[in-house]
This record gives structure tokens, C-alpha cells and sequence, in this order.
């Protein structure tokens, strides 16, 4: 390249540099002027070289950075070094077992979350509950977890090794033994083949023992009239899923009594809308508002006390009058049949003609195919009388003499109790031992058993929590909760049930089997863990396995006995029973004097209070009333204003020198001068949840002027001056205001009809409707969508699906005062309306969850987009971004969504439910939600998101019957469908389409996705 | 007996005082140290704010849960709280810049205070939002900032148009204001002789001169403020009224809310303006410029607009009515004879009875009774925020969620020290600023202005 072309070339800064002045060619050479360098020693810097001090950077800046964080040491999440086989982390496992809440024990499922159990839900395999469980059932998960759980031995209320009271008792019982002293045991009914056999061998080691068994509620009357009639206390279960006509004198079959779950399935089989020609039909007789009687198609209200007398009367008009024969009548009968005219007691009892001549016509149309039940509270005559009914009209067909109810622990009598209670004042007690049993509690307060027991040397206490008993045992040993134990049980001959622990005992406790066992063996050192596993398994074998002729060895026959849960036995035939006529003495009803009359009852969901510990359950708004965290008086509007007293007032209800302060409630549709309370309530040391919740009315029981033990007439009220508040999640109101009476139908929240109206016109209730238009567009869901459908034909309001949403999705117990200012947390809540006169009221009932509507009015107020729409229709709400401005609480027409006014957890009882024990009671899979957020039903999303992964794993599309909602799970009546409601071959779609199926507040335009089937009466006319 | 020549102006300000004696009574305040009086009152509202934010502390650690919000009432005091408050200071922008823009000269005397107080009274209502939501301390998501989770707020929801509407309101309030006060901050500082004051001033007034083209420009600035500010005044209530009105609630879903809430703000901004300036007019002996006549004026709008919300009432009750929806017409018959029955009464005589009486001349200039009927409205505006946001959450569409709704002790504290922190800042005000504008009220003084008279 020629010199001048390369110049031409070249960059210049000046002309000096153009014509390569040599100044310029001296700077260039040195890179820094003169003078700037010459402060620059190399030798005077730091010797950091430049790696270095990029590190040096780099760790400055990270410490920097950490320190400003908020990082909460959350505590150590430490990783499996060695994987248990059958443990993948996230997946859940599932156990079959027994559920132990209470004598019907029925098969479970219970899912574990790395080893520890967050779930439990029916054995959908059991023949007999078939996949559903109560609401005790539901929550008695919390008891496992409940901080107050007795976690060591304690004698005289200091703790001490098991070593040392096994062997301290074992000298005691052999004392005993020895000295020819009484060891009495008290226990709840027991219906579990081994535990009995492990208190026989304590018989035999110890013969001074003796046994008691009791229960507070329960079917014992009803064998005993049973056995009167039959024969036998073994009472065979009844196919309601057959009857015609179903007559309920008194008997809240559908939630209280006998085995409701299998009940409510038959009875909801028998509501199914698809199949509306099969519609059975539900009188209800009864004094106070039970579930049952809030379901029934015709409500007749009657005093408990006259339930016999009207079956007499009955019997008399179907015999004399109408003339059927039956073998069962002789001349003696007859004789006392005449007494009781059937006219006569309508007029008597001033009863509604046309109902109580359509039930009795119905159930001679129905002979064969209808079944009258009697209540548990009802006298034993009265259930002769009613065994006989259904006798004479041929009800006997629809007795399941393939599934009957077996008893292995007959309940003492009364004067079994009293004799026990003198001995024990005599001092012929020596050793008391409570077998998981509550006697100070429960023993009728005449007996004065707590005064007794002070009497005893030795008082010992088997038992998981404390309780009233406890507080007066010397020994106090904490055992296994049910999910910790082995176990079996065998309600009905058909099916005999096993119960496995699903996790190792949190605490120092030990199964009360392996405690007597050990106890027996007469060494303390002979305790091992699988002690009364090994136990079982021997019974298992000998009474089991060895009767079923099968080829399949021991071995691989018990491990799926133990994984299915239960064992069929099918070698147990139809037991007969015959009914005999001349074993059931004078029929003639008492005389009973007219006054008020005190009606006790079990509690709906803390049962005979055992389960009054736990929050969930007493938070569960009674089905009737609403109310939570109470018993109460509840009177008729009549009764009331005789007694001059409203809501909240507080009425002293006297019975033979006992008496008893508490608040009334008002309640339509109670018989006249009739006051029902609930048992199960008043408890004492018994846990920061159950103490002083409710009022202890045990004490009447077992008074001397009774038709029954719960049925007490011509008892004093009086009113006093306090008041009580009693909470609930509904307003009362609606009874005092006519002007707000019927606004369900008035806003077309329920819809309701007939039978008959539907089967001459099925769009009767909801005519072609103008189509409605939005007015902006609309998002177009192709593909799944999600949707539910609830059918309250089926629906009875037994509130189990609220039981499990609160187990699955992490609802914490807000307390009475927070329900007091509406701000109970469950998503799912059971609404319950009254029609007609307050006297008589229909009710409705509708369970009201999220919507999850298309045009959701919630989404589009919320400022920071915490709550949007998913692809698939659902209403997602997003915990992290909500800030909880309740703008989307205000604008949701269901008013289902739920804000966190408080940390609950922390605020309820001092932080009562907040602690590392019980923070394993919840879901893995769902947040628990902070205070100042909003929540509400997902639709249990995270089930949701569980199938999607199987499906996709599976490389298949999701379907929409991949996932069942936990209220869905947990409905013993099926009454939710949940499914995709693009597929118009899902069931749901099916019910969406359905002639009955509406909307709630349709005219919103909000498009909820969330059908209700309309209730249809089967009344004999075409009245609602 | 007060006979009016209705062929002459009325002056604005009475008597002949020169700009001396106007530029000495109005700074006079800010020259003499606070008396024991003002000692008692300041510690009266700041007993009040102590109790408000006793209660805020309480809010904050333990949660919402403190005050009587339920499950179907969301909204309880702290919404009903914060609309009365942006209601209050709406007063002072119709005053300052609407009659502004009608050349309505009486104003100048208020105008001044008025506006001081709409700024108060937007900082106490701004108070509401942040802390009625459930985490406070994420109240910043409420502001669409660019982040990296790319969460965007949701500009359907009328909760953040209130954010912009209130914040909008305040800035612009906020400079008008001090635009206002300049010329004055630069009389004060020729006034002024302790060098404190002086360097303070001089900041302030910007370097005003009082020079021709410096008045020019100022007339200008704030005629064009004004202009910005007048929409304002319309906007703000509107979007605050469509928290409500966007809603699908029975009794909030009404499209007469936007001008049924402006006039229900003016209204009571009015009557809070009118209750304090009889004070101040009294206590700083500013009678002759705050005159009887301007609050006669102020009286008249009042009473203006009274019957428009009162109208606004009787609307409401008609188109419940003639829409024939069932809920929404239950919702006004259960206000009216429901369990919150007195509340609605409440709000009915006091907004719309008692302001009647201003038709007659009499009350109109009786200082005791307008004063009692101006605080009957504040008491009646309060509630009839009350009555819209709690009776229609409390018995909405489904009967089966209805709850009545009780306020707690610290709900009251709250309400108590919101007008504790506003009363405190219209203390401080009064002793650090001129509470009537200087230049404006020398611009109607008599032989201010260019006349015809006598030629």
C-alpha cells in the first residue's frame, strides 16, 4: 500500500498528527502526560490482587444482601437419608382402618402424608358405610393432634416412667386378686371381638374383676324390646332403600341414631331425581326439630311421651277399623287396642286430620313395602309397640336378616350401677380402672358416683385425654389414639373390620389392650410395642381365618385383611328371629300427666361429649338452630310466650330437686310445653376447648318419673333474670319478621315443588326463561370447565361435607366470640330457610359454597388481581397478592367468601391451635392462609392439580371424573356431583341440563357453575 | 332589622381597613405566640389522634378482627370513615377554584381555609385505604409499579381508580394551594423581622416581588389551576362513589351515585368550612371580612345542596321501586324500617330536615343555629355513609348471611382520631400560615378595584 494511500487511511486528530509531528509521536508513546503517573507507586499499593478483591467484592455484597432479608429460621426441613420403601415424598398414602369414634365404627380410609395421617374419609370398599364417615369421624383427626392429648403416665398428677406403673399396678391387681377384692372396669360398650377376649384373660387372671359397661345414647332400649319380641338383642339392620313410606316416630335416623351413614344412603337412593317415579316417602312424628323431621315430606308434631299412645292408636284404627288381619292379634290385644281410638287421639292431641290419616293410609297401601321407626329415647314399650306395627303390616320383609347388628358387651342396668356404687361406698372396691371411659361424666348424677370414687383405693384412668374422670384417677395412663392403634371391631355379623396404627405413637402412649396385656402377664418387662398386634393377629387367626375355608395362607389372608380393612364373612347365614306376641307384656300406654315435658337428646356432633374437645366439631353450626359452641333449651314459639321468655333468655328447668340454668332457643316447629336439650355439653377439666362450653344436663337422667330416661314430663321452668347469648351463624329473625319470611322463594334462592306438580308438568318450576345477556364479551370456555351440581332432594343438612372441607382445606377454629361477630371460616356452610307458619315451618336447606362463576363479581373489584379466572372456570384466589381490601367479600351475591380478621390459629384460646404438634394436622397441599386474607372454596384445587399431574404422567387428557371434591367424597347421601360440564356426557351435565336443575340468583347474570337440583315433596297433594 | 339595597354590591369585606391594617389582622396570628387557648385545643385533638392511633396499634398487630367488621359487612367504619373525609374536602375546591372560575368575590375571604381544609381532609381520609385492608403492609401493590413477578393491578377495579383519584386530588389540591400562598409568603417576609422567618419566607414565596409581570403570570398559574382543579371536584366523589356503584350489592348498584355523592360532599365540606370559620373569624376578630353575609352564602349552598341529596333519597326510594327488582327494593325499605332504622333516620333529619330551616333569613344569620345545623349535617353525612355501606352489606341477597354489624371500641377510636389528626393540622395552620389570603382579600376591599361609582 503506497505511503499516501495508507495516510489517506488513517484516523487523525489534528493536523499536528496529520503531519506526524514528533510531539505528538513523544505523547503517543507514553500512555499517561507527564506527571499524572507519578503519584502512582505500584510498591505503595495493597497487594490485593484483582481476583481477590473481586471476591472480597462479591462476599461484601452477599453478606450485605442476606443481612437485609427477612429470613425466619422456619426450623430444619431434613430429608429421608434412607427412603422408606413405600413412602414417595409428596404422594400421598392410604390405610385402610376402623374409625373408633364412637359404637358404630365403621371402615375407613386414611390418607398419610410422609408418615403422618392429614385425612380420613369412609372405606369406599366397607359394605357398609361404603366410602362415607361422620362428622366426628371426619374430625377426629384433630384429636390425634389436639395439644391437650395426655402424653405421659401420671400418678397423683405427677409424671413416672410405664415401667414403673406396670409394675406399682401389677401389685395392686394382685393384691387385690388375693385379698378377694373387687377390680371394677368401667367402659364404653365394646365391639371389638379381641379387645373382649383381652378382658376376659384379665377376668380370668384377676377373677375379682368385674365389668361395666355403658353407654350414654345408643340402641340398648331397642334390643331390649328386641329381644322381648324376637328372641334375640340382635337387631337386623332395615333396608330403607326399600321402603315405600318411611314413618319416624321420634327418630333422627338420618344423622343421630342407629348407622345414619348407611341410613342416609338408602334414604338419599330413594330422593334420586333421575329417578323420580322412585321417590320414597319420609313422615316424621316427633316433639322436637330433628334433621330427620326437617327432611320429612310430612311433619306431624307430637310430645315424645304420646309416641306410644299413637301407636296403639294407629294399630287400632288399621286393626279395628280397617280391618287387617294379622296373625299377632289376640284376644288381649285386641282388648287393649280398643282403648285407643284413633279420633280420639287426634282430637286428643289436636293433630292435623289430613296428615295423620295420610300416613296411616300410606302405610296400608304400603304393607310390606313401608317401616315405621322408633326413636332410641323412646320407651322400650313403645318399641314393642312399634315391632308390632310393622309386624301386622308385613314391614318384616325390609329387615336385613343378612346384616344384623351383634352385641358382645351387654349395657349394665341401673341396678348393676347402683350395686357397683354401693360397693364402692362400702370400700369392697379396691381398683377402679376407666377403660377410655368417662363414668364421672356420664354416670346419671342420682347414683353420686364421683362422691363413691373417693371411696376407692386405687382409681385408674386408661384413657387419651383429660377429663372429669381423670381429674379424680390416681393413675392416669395416656393410651394410643385410634390412628395409633391396632385393633379390630365387628358391628355387623357380615363384616368384621381391622384397625391398623397409620403412624408411631406421638407421645408415650400405649394401646389399652397392650396395657392390660401387659398388666395380665404379670411383669412389666413384658411389654413390647407389637405386644397386642401379635395378640390380634393369634384371635385373627383362631376366629377368622380358620372359619372362612380358604385356601389362601395365613399369612397372605391377613395382610389384605389388614390392607382392605375388613373381612366379609360370608359363612354367617340369614339369622331368623320370629316375633312373639306373648312375650311382650301389657302394651297399655302409662298415664302421663299433661305439663311441660324435658326431651334430652344427643348432641349432633359432639356426640355424649366425649368428642367436646375438639373444635372443629363444636364449631359445626347445629343443623337445626345454627347455632355452635351451645346446647340450649329449644321451645316452641307458643311455649315460649307462655313461658314469657324470647331468645337468649335464661330459664331454670327443675326436675326432682336437680336443677338446671340455661338459655332458650326458639325454635319453630317444636311441640307445644316441650323442651329439648342436647347432652353432651358442660364439660369439666377437660381441655381449654370442651371446659364450659354448653350446660351439663346428664344430671337429669335416669330421674324417677320418667317414660324413658330421656323423656321427662311434668317438669317445673321457671324464668330467671339473666341472659345467655347463644351464637349461631343465622340470624332468628326470620320467625319474629313476616315482612322477610319467604325471601328464599321470593329471590329465587330455593326453588321447591311436589311431586306430583312434576310428574304432570317436569318444567313446572322453571318455565323457559328469558335468555339473559351480558354486556361485555364473554370469555368462551372450550375444553374441561368445572362444575357442581347438588341435588337437595338428597341433601339432608347433615354438614359432614363441612367437617371435611375443614380437614382438607386447613379451616382454623375462630371460637364463640368470633362466630358471635360472623366470622366463622368454614367454606362450606349449610343454609337453612323456614316457610309456612312458624308453628309448623317447612324448612329448606342448601349447602352454599363458592359459585365459582363465570362473570365473577368479585374478580373484577379486586385491585391487585388476587382473585382471577383459570382456564378450566374456576375462581382462583391467590393468598399471596391478596392484600384484603373484602371489596370481593362485599360484591359476591353468596357471600361465601371468608377473611382472615385474625391470625385464628393464633387468636383462638391463646394460641390453642398453634404449636408444632398440631401444625401436622394440616394438608400439605393447601396454603395455610395468614391474617388479612381473604379465602374461600376452590373447589379443592389441589385435588385438581394432583389429577392433572397423574393424567399427564399418564399421557392422557384430564377428565372430569378424575376428581372428587372432599365434600364430594364425604356426602353420605352423594348428593354433589362435581365434573366437567363441557362433557355432555358427564353426570354433572346431565343434572345442568336437568329440568329442576337452576341457578341461585340467576337474574345476576354472574353465571355460577354450581346447580341446584329443586327439592321436590312427596306430599299427597299438590301443596309445597 | 337588616333591610338589603338590593341595587348596590354588597361589600365583601366591611368597612374601609386599609392593606395595612388588613396586611396586620391577618398576619397577626403568626406573629404572637399561641395563647393558653390554643395550648387546650391543641391538646384536646392531640388526646384524640393519641387515641386514634392507639387504636391504629391495635389494628396493626392484631389484625382487622379489632373492629366490628363480619362476614357480609366487609366495609365497616374505616370505608365509611374515609368517604366522609373526601367528602369534607371538597368544599374547599369548589371554593377556592368554582366560585373562582364564577368570579364569586365572596369567596376570597375563605377561600383560603377552605382549601387548607380540603387538604387536611384528604390527608385523613388517605389514611383509610392503607389501613382498612388486611395486610397494610402491602398496600403498595395497590400502585401499578413495574416489578418482577410482572404483576400488573387490575384497572377494572374502582379501588385503584380511587388510588389515582385521590392521590391526583391532593397533589393538585396540594399546589393550587401553594400557588395561592406565594404572594402572601412574600408579604409575610417583608414583614417579617426575626431571620428565621425571613430565610423561611423567602424560601417559600419563590422570590416574589410583587412585580407587575409576577402578578400577571400568578394570575394565569392559578387561573389555570383553577381549571384543573374544578373537574376535580366532580371527579374525585364520582369515583369515590363507584366503589359503590360498580358494585352488584343491592343499594350500592345505583347510577345516581356520582352526583348524589358530589352534592352530599359538597354539603358537608360546607357545613365543616362554616362550623370552623365561625370560630376562627371570632377568635382572630375576622368578622368584617369573613362577614354574616358570606356565611349566609355559604348557608344558601348549603341548603342548595341538602335538598339535592335529600332529592337523591327520595330518588333512590323510586327507582328501587319502579326497577321491580325485589332485593334492591327491600334494601330501601330495610333501611328505613330495619334494625339499622335509626341510623337512616338519623341521616334523614339531619341532612335533609334541619337544613330547611335556611330558608328562613333569620337562621340563615343566626351564628348559634347555623352552627348546630351545620354540625346535625356532618353528623347526618357521616351516617349516611354509614347507612349506605353497612345496612346494604348487612342483609344483602341471601338471607341466610345477614349480620347486623357493631362497631368496637377501637372502631370509635379510630373515628374519634381521624378528627383529632385533622383538627390537629387545622391547629397548626392557623398559627403558621394566613388562614385568609392576604392578596385576595385586598382585592375587594373597598376602593380595591377600578369603579364607576360616583361618576
Amino acid at each position: 500500500m503506497p505511503e499516501s494511500q495508507e495516510k489517506s487511511n488513517k484516523f487523525w486528530k489534528g493536523l499536528k498528527d496529520y503531519y506526524d509531528d514528533p510531539e505528538i509521536l513523544k505523547a503517543k508513546v507514553n500512555e499517561f502526560n507527564d506527571g499524572v503517573s507519578d503519584d502512582f507507586d505500584t510498591d505503595q499499593l495493597s497487594g490485593i490482587s484483582r481476583r481477590k478483591f473481586l471476591a472480597l467484592l462479591t462476599a461484601s455484597a452477599a453478606f450485605t444482601a442476606t443481612a437485609c432479608t427477612d429470613y425466619r429460621d422456619k426450623g430444619e426441613i431434613v430429608p429421608y437419608t434412607k427412603r422408606p420403601e413405600e413412602i414417595i415424598p409428596g404422594k400421598a398414602n392410604y390405610y385402610a382402618s376402623t374409625c373408633k369414634g364412637c359404637s358404630l365404627e365403621c371402615g375407613v380410609l386414611i390418607k398419610t402424608r410422609e408418615g403422618r395421617p392429614i385425612k380420613i374419609d369412609g372405606n369406599p370398599e366397607h359394605p357398609i358405610n361404603k366410602g362415607k364417615i361422620c362428622s366426628v369421624g371426619q374430625a377426629s383427626i384433630l384429636n390425634l393432634y389436639d395439644p391437650e392429648r395426655l402424653t405421659n403416665p401420671t400418678k397423683n398428677k405427677n409424671e413416672i416412667s410405664w415401667n414403673v406403673v406396670d409394675k406399682e399396678i401389677i401389685d395392686l391387681l394382685k393384691n387385690a386378686a388375693s385379698q378377694n377384692k373387687k377390680i371394677a372396669i368401667v367402659s364404653n360398650k365394646i365391639n371389638s371381638p379381641t379387645s373382649l377376649k383381652v378382658l376376659e384373660k384379665f377376668k380370668e387372671k384377676y377373677p375379682t374383676s368385674e365389668f361395666y359397661f355403658y353407654e350414654l345414647f345408643g340402641d340398648n332400649t331397642k334390643r331390649n324390646a328386641w329381644e322381648k319380641c324376637y328372641g334375640t338383642r340382635n337387631t337386623p339392620s332395615v333396608n330403607i332403600d326399600k321402603a315405600d313410606v318411611i314413618v319416624s316416630l321420634d327418630s333422627d335416623f338420618l344423622s343421630r341414631e342407629g348407622n345414619f351413614i348407611e341410613n342416609t344412603r338408602f334414604y338419599a337412593s330413594r330422593k334420586d331425581i333421575m329417578k323420580s317415579s322412585n321417590f320414597s316417602k319420609l313422615f316424621s312424628v316427633e316433639g322436637g326439630m330433628s334433621l330427620t323431621g326437617m327432611n320429612a315430606d310430612v311433619r306431624i308434631k307430637l310430645k315424645p311421651e304420646f309416641q306410644h299412645e299413637f301407636v296403639l292408636s294407629i294399630l287400632n284404627e288399621i286393626i279395628l277399623v280397617h280391618g287387617i288381619k294379622s296373625k299377632y292379634l289376640n284376644s288381649n290385644l285386641l282388648s287393649i287396642l280398643k282403648k285407643y281410638d284413633f279420633t280420639d287421639f287426634i282430637s286428643k292431641q289436636n293433630l292435623d286430620k289430613k296428615k295423620v290419616h295420610s300416613l296411616v293410609e300410606s302405610l296400608m297401601k304400603n304393607q310390606g313395602k313401608s317401616i315405621v321407626i322408633a326413636g332410641d329415647s323412646l320407651s322400650e314399650k313403645t318399641h314393642i309397640a312399634v315391632n308390632l306395627l310393622n309386624e301386622v303390616l308385613n314391614n318384616s320383609s325390609l329387615y336385613n336378616r343378612q346384616s344384623v347388628n351383634i352385641e358382645y358387651t351387654r349395657v349394665s342396668s341401673m341396678s348393676d350401677l347402683k350395686t357397683l356404687v354401693d360397693e364402692m361406698k362400702n370400700g369392697t372396691v379396691d381398683i377402679l380402672i376407666n377403660l377410655n371411659a368417662n363414668p364421672v361424666y356420664h354416670f346419671p348424677s342420682d347414683l353420686k358416683f364421683a362422691d363413691a370414687v373417693k371411696k376407692v383405693t386405687t382409681i385408674i384412668s386408661l384413657t387419651e385425654s383429660p377429663s372429669e374422670t381423670t381429674a379424680l384417677s390416681n393413675y392416669v395412663l395416656p393410651i394410643n389414639h385410634a390412628l395409633e392403634s391396632w385393633g379390630d371391631s365387628n358391628v355387623r355379623n357380615n363384616v368384621y373390620t381391622l384397625q391398623q396404627p397409620v403412624i408411631a405413637p406421638l407421645f408415650k402412649t400405649r394401646e389399652k389392650e397392650s396395657v392390660l396385656l401387659t398388666w395380665l402377664s404379670e411383669d412389666a418387662k413384658n411389654f413390647t410395642h407389637d405386644i397386642y398386634r401379635k395378640f390380634l393377629m393369634d384371635s385373627f387367626k383362631k376366629e377368622i381365618y380358620s372359619k372362612e375355608n380358604t385356601d389362601v395362607a395365613f399369612k397372605p389372608f391377613w395382610y389384605s385383611a389388614v390392607h382392605d380393612g375388613f373381612v366379609e364373612l360370608n359363612g354367617k347365614k340369614a339369622l331368623p328371629f320370629n316375633f312373639n306376641i306373648n312375650n311382650t307384656g301389657n302394651l297399655e300406654a302409662p298415664k302421663v300427666q299433661n305439663g311441660i315435658t324435658l326431651h334430652l337428646q344427643p348432641s349432633y356432633f359432639v356426640g355424649d361429649g366425649r368428642h367436646a374437645n375438639n373444635g372443629w366439631l363444636q364449631e359445626i353450626p347445629h343443623p337445626v338452630t345454627k347455632v355452635t359452641w351451645d346446647n340450649f333449651a329449644a321451645v316452641s314459639l307458643k311455649t315460649a310466650e307462655k313461658l314469657s321468655v324470647s331468645f337468649n333468655d335464661v330459664i331454670s328447668i327443675e326436675v326432682n330437686n336437680k336443677k338446671l340454668e340455661l338459655p332458650v332457643m326458639m325454635q319453630p316447629g317444636v311441640a307445644d310445653n316441650l323442651i329439648v336439650v342436647e347432652l353432651g355439653y358442660g364439660r369439666e377439666n377437660s381441655g381449654e376447648v370442651a371446659d364450659g362450653v354448653g350446660f351439663n344436663a346428664n344430671k337429669f337422667l335416669y330421674a324417677e318419673n320418667l317414660i324413658s330416661p330421656f323423656i321427662l314430663t311434668n317438669i317445673n321452668v321457671n324464668k330467671t333474670k339473666y341472659i345467655y347469648k347463644l351464637v349461631s351463624t343465622q340470624e332468628h329473625n326470620f320467625l319474629t319478621n313476616p315482612s322477610i319470611r319467604n325471601f328464599q322463594k321470593v329471590r329465587k334462592i330455593i326453588f321447591e315443588g311436589t311431586l306430583d306438580q312434576y310428574e304432570k308438568d317436569p318444567k313446572f318450576l322453571l318455565p323457559e326463561e328469558k335468555v339473559l345477556h351480558g354486556i361485555t364479551r364473554e370469555h368462551k370456555y372450550t375444553g374441561l370447565k368445572w362444575g357442581m351440581a347438588i341435588d337437595l332432594n338428597k341433601c339432608t343438612s347433615c354438614s359432614i361435607c363441612v367437617a371435611s372441607c375443614n380437614v382438607e382445606n386447613n379451616i382454623p377454629v375462630v371460637g364463640k366470640d368470633q362466630v358471635e361477630v360472623g366470622r366463622e371460616m368454614q367454606w362450606v356452610r349449610l343454609d337453612r330457610y323456614y316457610s309456612g307458619e312458624p308453628e309448623n315451618p317447612k324448612v329448606s336447606t342448601q349447602p352454599m359454597l363458592c359459585q365459582q362463576c363465570d362473570n365473577a363479581p368479585c374478580e373484577n373489584v379486586c385491585p391487585v388481581n388476587a382473585t382471577n379466572h383459570s382456564p378450566d372456570g374456576l375462581n382462583q384466589m391467590v393468598y399471596n397478592r391478596c392484600v384484603g381490601t373484602r371489596y370481593c367479600a362485599n360484591n359476591c351475591p353468596y357471600k361465601v367468601r371468608r377473611f382472615n380478621f385474625f391470625n385464628f390459629r393464633d387468636h383462638f384460646a391463646d394460641a390453642y391451635y398453634e404449636n408444632d404438634v398440631i401444625g401436622l394436622v394440616n394438608n400439605p397441599e393447601v396454603t395455610v392462609r395468614s391474617r388479612g386474607v381473604m379465602e374461600k372454596c376452590t373447589f379443592c384445587i389441589q385435588r385438581i392439580m394432583e389429577a392433572r399431574e397423574n393424567a399427564i404422567r399418564e399421557g392422557r387428557e384430564l377428565k372430569g371424573d378424575d376428581v372428587k371434591t372432599a365434600c364430594q367424597v364425604a356426602c353420605p347421601a352423594d348428593a354433589m356431583v362435581f365434573g366437567d360440564i363441557n362433557d355432555p356426557e358427564s353426570e354433572v351435565s346431565k343434572y345442568r341440563e336437568h329440568d329442576i336443575g337452576y341457578l341461585v340468583l340467576k337474574e345476576l347474570y354472574v353465571k355460577p357453575n354450581i346447580t341446584y337440583m329443586a327439592k321436590l315433596r312427596n306430599t299427597d297433594t299438590e301443596e309445597v | 332589622m337588616n333591610t338589603v339595597d338590593y341595587t348596590q354590591e354588597v361589600p365583601i369585606v366591611e368597612g374601609r381597613p386599609t392593606l395595612q391594617e388588613i396586611n396586620e389582622l391577618i398576619a397577626k396570628p403568626l406573629d404572637t405566640k399561641p395563647d393558653k387557648k390554643f395550648y387546650i385545643a391543641l391538646a384536646v385533638t392531640l388526646s384524640m389522634l393519641t387515641l386514634g392511633v392507639i387504636g391504629l396499634g391495635l389494628s396493626f398487630y392484631y389484625g382487622t378482627g379489632m373492629w366490628g367488621n363480619n362476614n357480609p359487612v366487609g366495609w365497616g367504619f374505616p370505608i365509611v370513615n374515609f368517604v366522609f373525609w373526601v367528602g369534607i374536602g371538597h368544599a374547599g375546591t369548589l371554593i377556592s377554584a368554582i366560585l373562582f372560575l364564577f368570579r364569586q368575590k365572596w369567596r376570597n375571604g375563605i377561600a383560603r381555609f377552605a382549601e387548607g381544609m380540603t387538604i387536611f381532609a384528604v390527608m385523613t381520609a388517605g389514611i383509610f385505604p392503607l389501613i382498612h385492608i388486611g395486610r397494610p403492609w402491602l398496600a403498595g401493590y395497590l400502585i401499578p409499579y413495574p416489578n418482577q413477578h410482572s404483576l400488573w393491578v387490575d384497572f377494572n377495579s374502582p379501588l385503584v381508580w380511587d388510588v389515582f383519584a385521590v392521590s391526583t386530588y391532593f397533589a393538585v389540591s396540594f399546589i393550587f394551594w401553594y400557588v395561592g400562598l406565594i404572594p402572601d409568603l412574600a408579604t409575610l417576609r417583608d414583614r417579617a423581622t426575626s431571620k428565621i422567618k425571613k430565610t423561611v419566607y423567602s424560601l417559600f414565596s419563590l422570590g416574589w416581588r410583587h412585580s407587575n409581570r409576577h402578578w400577571q403570570h400568578y394570575e394565569m398559574v392559578y387561573l389555570v389551576l383553577a381549571g384543573f382543579a374544578t373537574p376535580l371536584v366532580l371527579s374525585v366523589h364520582t369515583i369515590v362513589s363507584f366503589d359503590f356503584a360498580v358494585a352488584i350489592l343491592p343499594g350500592w348498584h345505583s347510577t345516581i351515585f356520582p352526583p348524589y355523592f358530589v352534592a352530599g360532599a359538597v354539603f358537608s365540606g360546607f357545613a365543616m368550612v362554616q362550623n370552623v370559620l365561625i370560630f376562627i373569624r371570632k377568635i382572630f376578630n375576622y368578622e368584617h371580612i369573613i362577614t354574616i353575609n358570606t356565611l349566609d352564602r355559604m348557608n344558601k349552598i348549603i341548603i342548595l345542596t341538602g335538598s339535592m341529596v335529600g332529592y337523591a333519597y327520595a330518588m333512590e326510594f323510586f327507582t328501587a321501586w319502579y326497577s321491580g327488582v325485589q332485593p334492591e327494593q327491600f334494601t330501601f325499605i330495610n333501611r328505613a324500617f330495619g334494625p339499622y332504622a335509626w341510623a337512616y333516620w338519623i341521616m334523614v333529619s339531619c341532612n335533609v330536615l334541619f337544613p330547611q330551616l335556611f330558608w328562613f333569613k333569620k337562621i340563615r344569620r343566626s351564628i348559634p343555629i347555623m352552627f348546630i345545623i351545620a354540625v346535625l349535617v356532618n353528623v347526618g353525612m357521616w351516617f349516611e355513609r354509614f347507612v349506605i355501606t353497612v345496612t346494604s352489606l348487612s342483609r344483602d341477597y341471601l338471607p341466610s348471611s345477614w349480620a347486623y354489624f357493631k362497631p368496637t371500641f377501637v372502631d370509635m377510636a379510630i373515628l374519634i382520631g381521624s378528627f383529632g389528626f385533622f383538627f390537629t393540622w387545622v391547629l397548626l395552620f392557623t398559627k403558621s400560615l394566613p388562614v385568609v389570603s392576604i392578596a385576595e382579600i385586598k382585592s375587594v376591599i373597598h376602593g380595591a378595584q377600578p369603579t364607576h361609582e360616583g361618576h
